[in-house]
């Protein structure tokens, strides 16, 4: 080796030791979260990637006053509503009472404790669910008062919706709402106790019009057979064929119901049901919506996901929140996982029992029933890139992603979205060699087949003079050597 | 091992696949055939399993290039291979079968040998087809593997001189036989394990208290 190349090889050596230094703090960074962030790649293997949100802080009850007085500690809080204004509802079940805090929960804006009711004061008991319309009225699902009393804006009782009555609820049924929602239209939506029949819908008026988004059940052909070949007596004992109850609800503003369901199977936790009731979510190219693919196994911590809330963020982004191992799942409006995070645990930024999730201007808020507070995430570079360039996708405006997905890929390098992105835009680009090389790592082959189909096109057209010329002379000489062995000029080979 | 290089084996190979009612013929009764040649035919054949798995394009195939092992393939191509041989010349050793041990790893390596050219032609292929263009691909692999495995079928039906029907049940107790040999396997390795633990806990135990 020569002189010189050593130096190259030293100066490469120091570089690198330099880099390796200076990677140190951000690697040390990653590993202070108390959850490691990863996604699923094309055969369903884990990937870890960098985490797209980090939790920010934690507030609960003790550490809040309110007109000077301590709050106290929040009792098995079950939802979190964010308002227009960026205002936060808590539903403070065993407390009976509702929390309103300002954007960052780390001010008291509003206890709300009764209302007055027929000129007597009348209170909660077990409020479970909370919502807030647009036009600033509250809903709150009195589970044991079995009502859902709706508040005005300066908080007299606007209307009470109890008593649901129709002929297809039998005789004898108990209305206990839990988890409530309401469109712009003011119609609204309860999940209620024991009701498989789906979401429960009521008028502006506080009638009851009927079930949304009933959830099919589904019996193999299997099952059928064992139910077949089974005694009465043994039919009997078996597990009833009920649908799956729903566990949370939110609307977008196109007035689409997303809607978390616990599914068995892990296939699919989440709904969008359209006005008509029908689910008309995307499911991407897995056919899967239920969280965590790989759930084999026979321990605790196995199994499909339990998704228990959801929520929609913007540009067709949701969230879905899985209490069985605490995790948040993210979706974009074609149904791809774009990212993980979160986990059980007892260090800040994970959950004992998470019941709730929402969305406060660009944080993520969970609600945790068991340790009674709330967790902040704040988006990370990684996440924010991701939205972004999500967003910019949802809007049409693929070109402008590709600046951002490539960002990702630094991060992320096996990133199969951002590959996918900049292989989509090359695509329209005209640029189909790049984009036949990202489409390939983003492991899209449909899209990989439109560009190889052009750029296949291109070269035979590209190249046409050359292929009919290399033809026209194989045919000349083909005439040429028939002509000369017909004349005997070269000789027929012997066969041997 | 000289017969590999032999011209007139390997003229003798191409006259048999496309002739196998003939060719297969020959080679039990004229020693035309060679079992070094079948060995390397099924060498080749794991090897071009194991290309077209790695190289084909991923537009046609489903699999994971880091899931692939080209040594383990072989081994279990090898494996495979003798299992067949041995249980099928077994069954047929009590079914008047003309056939020697011989001729049937001739008859089944001679077999492999167009999937093996189907694999490397389907393989080149696969690179230049698009997303729904995939049924080219999966034609030509349908038509070399049907075609081997009608070859290996003539081949043992013509080795052992048996006529069609009875080919295609000593097939299915070749399989039987198959299953009863991994069986006797895993049971023998599985005792052997036992008595091994056995000797293993003794020698512990005295490790121990002397």
């Amino acid at each position: 080796m020569k002189r010189t190349d050593w130096k190259k090889c030293i100066a490469a050596l120091a570089l690198s030791v330099l880099a390796a230094v200076s990677a140190v703090p951000l690697s040390a960074q990653a590993q202070s979260l108390p959850y490691q962030s990863y996604n699923y790649d094309y055969w369903e293997d884990i990937i870890f990637t960098p985490a797209p949100y980090e939790p920010d802080y934690v507030v609960s009850g003790l550490s809040l006053t309110y007109e000077g007085e301590p709050l106290g500690n929040f009792v098995t809080p079950q939802d979190v509503c964010v308002a227009d204004d960026g205002s936060i509802y808590l539903a403070d079940t065993g407390n009976n009472r509702i929390v309103v805090l300002d954007s960052s929960a780390k001010k008291v804006l509003e206890v709300i404790t009764g209302f007055e009711n027929d000129g007597a004061e009348d209170s909660f008991n077990q409020p479970y669910g909370v919502a807030v319309s647009e036009t600033d009225q509250l809903y709150i699902a009195d589970s044991q008062n079995h009502r859902i009393v709706v508040l005005n804006k300066d908080r007299s009782l606007s209307r009470i919706i109890a008593n649901p009555t129709s002929e297809v609820l039998e005789d004898g049924f108990v209305f206990v709402p839990l988890k409530v929602t309401v469109d712009y239209a003011d119609r609204v939506y309860c999940i209620a106790q024991n009701m498989f029949e789906g979401i429960m819908v009521f008028e502006t008026d506080g009638r009851f019009a009927g079930f949304f988004g009933t959830i099919n059940v589904e019996i193999t052909l299997w099952e059928r057979f064992w139910r077949k070949i089974a005694s009465k007596e043994e039919r009997a004992k078996s597990q009833l064929f009920i649908p799956t109850e729903f566990t949370g609800v939110d609307i977008d503003p196109d007035g689409f119901v997303y809607a978390s369901n616990i599914d068995t199977t892990g296939i699919q936790g989440v709904r969008r049901l359209n006005p008509k009731g029908q689910d008309v979510i995307r499911k991407g190219f897995r056919e899967n919506l239920g969280g965590d693919l790989q759930i084999a196994g026979s321990t605790d911590y196995a199994g499909p996901s339990q998704f228990t809330d959801v929520v929609y963020r913007e540009h067709g982004i949701y969230s879905c929140l899985d209490r069985k191992r605490g995790r948040i799942f993210t979706y974009d409006h074609e149904g791809n996982l774009l990212y993980i995070f979160g986990g059980i645990g007892t260090q800040d930024g994970t959950f004992q029992l998470p019941v709730a999730i929402e969305n406060v201007g660009g944080d993520v808020i969970v609600l945790d029933a068991t340790k009674a507070n709330i967790t902040y995430y704040r988006e990370t570079e990684y996440g924010r890139l991701i939205n972004r360039a999500v967003a910019l996708r949802y809007s049409g405006d693929e070109t402008a992603a590709v600046e951002l997905w490539q960002k990702v890929l630094l991060l992320d390098e096996d990133n199969e979205l951002a590959n996918t992105g900049i292989g989509k835009a090359y695509l329209t680009g005209g640029d189909y060699v790049s984009a036949m090389k990202y489409l390939e790592l983003g492991m899209a082959r449909d899209y990989y087949s439109v560009a190889y189909k052009r750029y296949r096109n291109d070269f035979l057209t590209d190249h046409a003079s050359v292929f009919l010329t290399g033809i026209l002379i194989l045919a000349a000489a083909g005439v040429l050597v028939s002509q000369l062995k017909k004349r005997g000029i070269i000789r027929k080979r012997k066969k041997a | 091992m000289r017969e590999l290089f032999s011209r007139e084996k390997w003229r003798y190979l191409f006259y048999t696949i496309s002739h196998p009612m003939d060719g297969f013929y020959w080679i039990r009764h004229q020693e035309r055939g060679s079992v070094a040649l079948a060995v390397f035919l099924v060498i080749l054949f794991s090897a071009c399993f194991t290309a077209n798995r790695l190289l084909a394009s991923f537009v046609v195939s489903d699999i994971d290039e880091r899931t692939v092992n080209s040594a383990y393939e072989l081994l279990t191509v090898l494996i495979l291979y003798i299992l067949l041989c041995v249980s099928n010349w077994s069954v047929t050793c009590l079914m008047n079968g003309e056939g020697r041990l011989k001729d049937i790893a001739i008859a089944i390596g001679y077999g492999t040998f167009p999937i093996s050219v189907v694999f490397v032609i389907a393989t080149i292929v696969s690179q230049f087809v698009a997303d729904d263009e995939q049924a080219f691909y999966t034609l030509i692999l349908a038509v070399g593997i049907a075609y081997g495995l009608i070859l290996i079928l003539i081949g043992i039906m013509q080795v052992h001189n048996y006529t069609m029907g009875k080919t295609l049940v000593t097939l299915l107790l070749t399989l039987a036989a198959f299953l009863v040999i991994v069986f006797l396997i895993l049971l023998m390795t599985n005792l052997m394990g036992m008595v091994y633990n056995f000797f293993h806990s003794i020698y512990t135990e005295l490790i121990f208290r002397v």
